[in-house]
């Protein structure tokens, strides 16, 4: 949380603060505060205090002012970073030290945040770029051998092969439909599941696709774009098949979930034994845990409920990141644009289930499959979490589950993520956006202290 | 349909898992099955009627099984 802190030193030091001759830094105003990164790359500025002229009322501000810049009468401004995990209570105790008159929000302005409507930032070549996808390939990095389901509306192949120009192979015997569902792998209509194959591709070009249409279920309660929870839970049992299947020693799984539950009222409410979005007891958070701990690297979309510019279905009144996208097994992934900005509908944390959401942040809003049409960008958190996912399979090439565990692997994308504030994790970026790179150099020093 | 829970043996069917409950196979979602949650509990799930979830033990459930929907394009 970056926050902007009034300070009242001492008179001489507000005087040279107010001198426009004088150079003054942070340090010459503050010592330190605790629980604040100052950012003493901030100018210190002063501030001049309204005075109601006489016999005006001392408290308002709805009246004529005048304004004061005398040392006897300023303060001044430093700017800092309060961690988010206790920016509010910090705040509200930080005036009780010495020279701090109050603590105030510092907002991120921008002129023109990337939102639900607007054209491509950048293309799927530009992610590729930032991916570091030479570096990984040249390390062996490419997904070769590595499952990796895409559960949602249904890939289609030679689409996705189409715009990436190779074939892409989707394993028809591992895939599975929900109840009710038919057609086959890898040739479903041209939609959001293959938005994401495609996306899932940058990273890890080599990885086998295995194809879970779960969106298109057409049980009791569903409609032709959504599915329901219980098909999952159905689809989750089905991949631990997947990955039980395979030998101990060389056992991976990525799966890709780009989807959620944008509303509250096909829920219980929160506090009901039954709950889904609050729950860690409810049969599908159950199923994630189960299936992360046999060794499977699951990743959730963080969701399109960004404060900035959310999705018109975003119907929970706070904390968007509910049940399954906030589990603490999971990589919940928010979204930038290839500039590096978040993108304004990207879910914001804390999590329901897990406080630290979102994990880290990875590119959407690009260029890219084409699947909405030829001047669409391939968008939502939806992009960013397979772009991610190819990512964490193409490491599964050289690291399988028994060497490195989906937990380790987390941490190690925590820890090597570009980190977009001063003081860590944020509510926004997580612990920052995926850095392939590092990441590569931290898998060196893994690999070299186990020799 | 609502989701309910049931603790059984490995390789139970669902049959095992109406009985332990206590509920008719009208009342189960066959098309569904029994789905194995967590096989190291033998923790499984299945669909039921509301009206046969509301008779299970507060341990089974009744659990939501609310919509899902992609999270793109936002709109």
């Amino acid at each position: 949380m970056r926050v902007l802190i009034q300070l009242r030193p001492s008179p001489d030091v507000i005087a040279a603060v107010a001198a426009p001759d004088v150079a003054t830094t942070t340090a010459d105003v503050t010592g330190g505060l605790p629980g604040v990164a100052l950012d003493h790359s901030y100018v210190p500025v002063a501030l001049p205090r309204p005075r109601p002229a006489a016999g005006g009322d001392p408290l308002s501000m709805h009246q004529p002012l005048d304004f004061s810049l005398a040392p006897e009468d300023a303060s001044v401004l430093v700017r800092g970073e309060i961690s988010d995990d206790e920016g509010a209570a910090r705040a509200a105790l930080l005036p009780a030290q010495s020279d701090v008159v109050a603590v105030y929000a510092d907002p991120v302005i921008e002129t023109s945040l990337t939102c639900g409507g607007s054209p491509p930032v950048g293309t799927w070549e530009d992610v590729a770029r930032l991916l570091a996808v030479p570096a990984l390939a040249a390390e062996g990095y490419d997904g070769a051998g590595v499952p990796l389901a895409i559960c949602d509306t249904g890939i289609n192949a030679a689409h996705v092969g189409q715009r990436l120009g190779r074939s892409c192979t989707v394993d028809g015997e591992r895939s599975w439909n929900p109840g009710g569902v038919s057609g086959e792998p890898g040739r479903f209509a041209v939609d959001h599941g293959t938005m994401c194959a495609f996306d899932a591709l940058i990273a890890a070009p080599a990885a086998t696709l295995i194809d879970i249409p779960v969106l298109l279920s057409r049980r009791q309660g569903g409609s032709a774009m959504d599915g329901l929870l219980s098909d999952a839970v159905a689809a989750f049992a089905h991949l631990r098949t997947v990955l039980d299947a395979q030998p101990a020693g060389s056992r991976s799984l990525v799966v890709s979930n780009s989807w959620g539950s944008f509303s509250p009222l096909w829920d219980l409410a929160p506090g009901q034994p039954g709950n889904y979005s609050d729950n860690a007891a409810h049969p599908f958070n159950i199923i994630v845990g189960s299936l992360e701990q046999a060794g499977a690297d699951i990743l959730f979309a963080a969701g399109n409920c960004g404060s900035e510019c959310k999705d018109r279905r975003c119907a929970f009144p706070a904390r968007p990141i509910v049940g399954a996208n906030s589990h603490p097994q999971v990589l919940s992934v928010a979204g930038v644009d290839t500039n590096g900005e978040r993108v304004g509908y990207s879910s914001q944390g804390p999590g329901r289930l897990s406080d630290r959401k979102p994990d880290i942040a990875a590119y959407t809003h690009f260029a890219g499959s084409r699947a909405f049409g030829d001047t669409e960008p391939d968008s939502g958190t939806s992009a960013a979490c397979p772009v991610a996912a190819g990512l964490v399979a193409a490491i599964r090439t050289r690291w399988p589950a028994s060497r490195l565990s989906p937990s380790q692997l987390r941490t190690l994308l925590h820890r090597t993520a570009d980190d977009r504030s001063t003081v860590g994790f944020d509510y926004d970026y997580g612990y920052g956006i995926a850095d392939p790179a590092a990441l590569i150099e931290a898998l060196r020093k893994v690999s070299g202290s186990r020799e | 349909m609502v989701l309910v829970t049931v603790e059984l043996p490995p390789g139970a069917t669902l049959e095992q898992a109406a009985h332990a409950l206590g509920l008719a196979e009208d009342e189960v979602d066959t098309g569904y099955g029994l789905v194995p949650l967590d096989p190291a509990r033998g923790l499984y799930a299945l669909r039921v009627t509301e009206e046969a979830g509301r008779r299970v033990p507060p341990a089974a459930g009744p659990y939501a099984d609310p919509t899902i929907e992609p999270y793109g394009p936002p709109s």
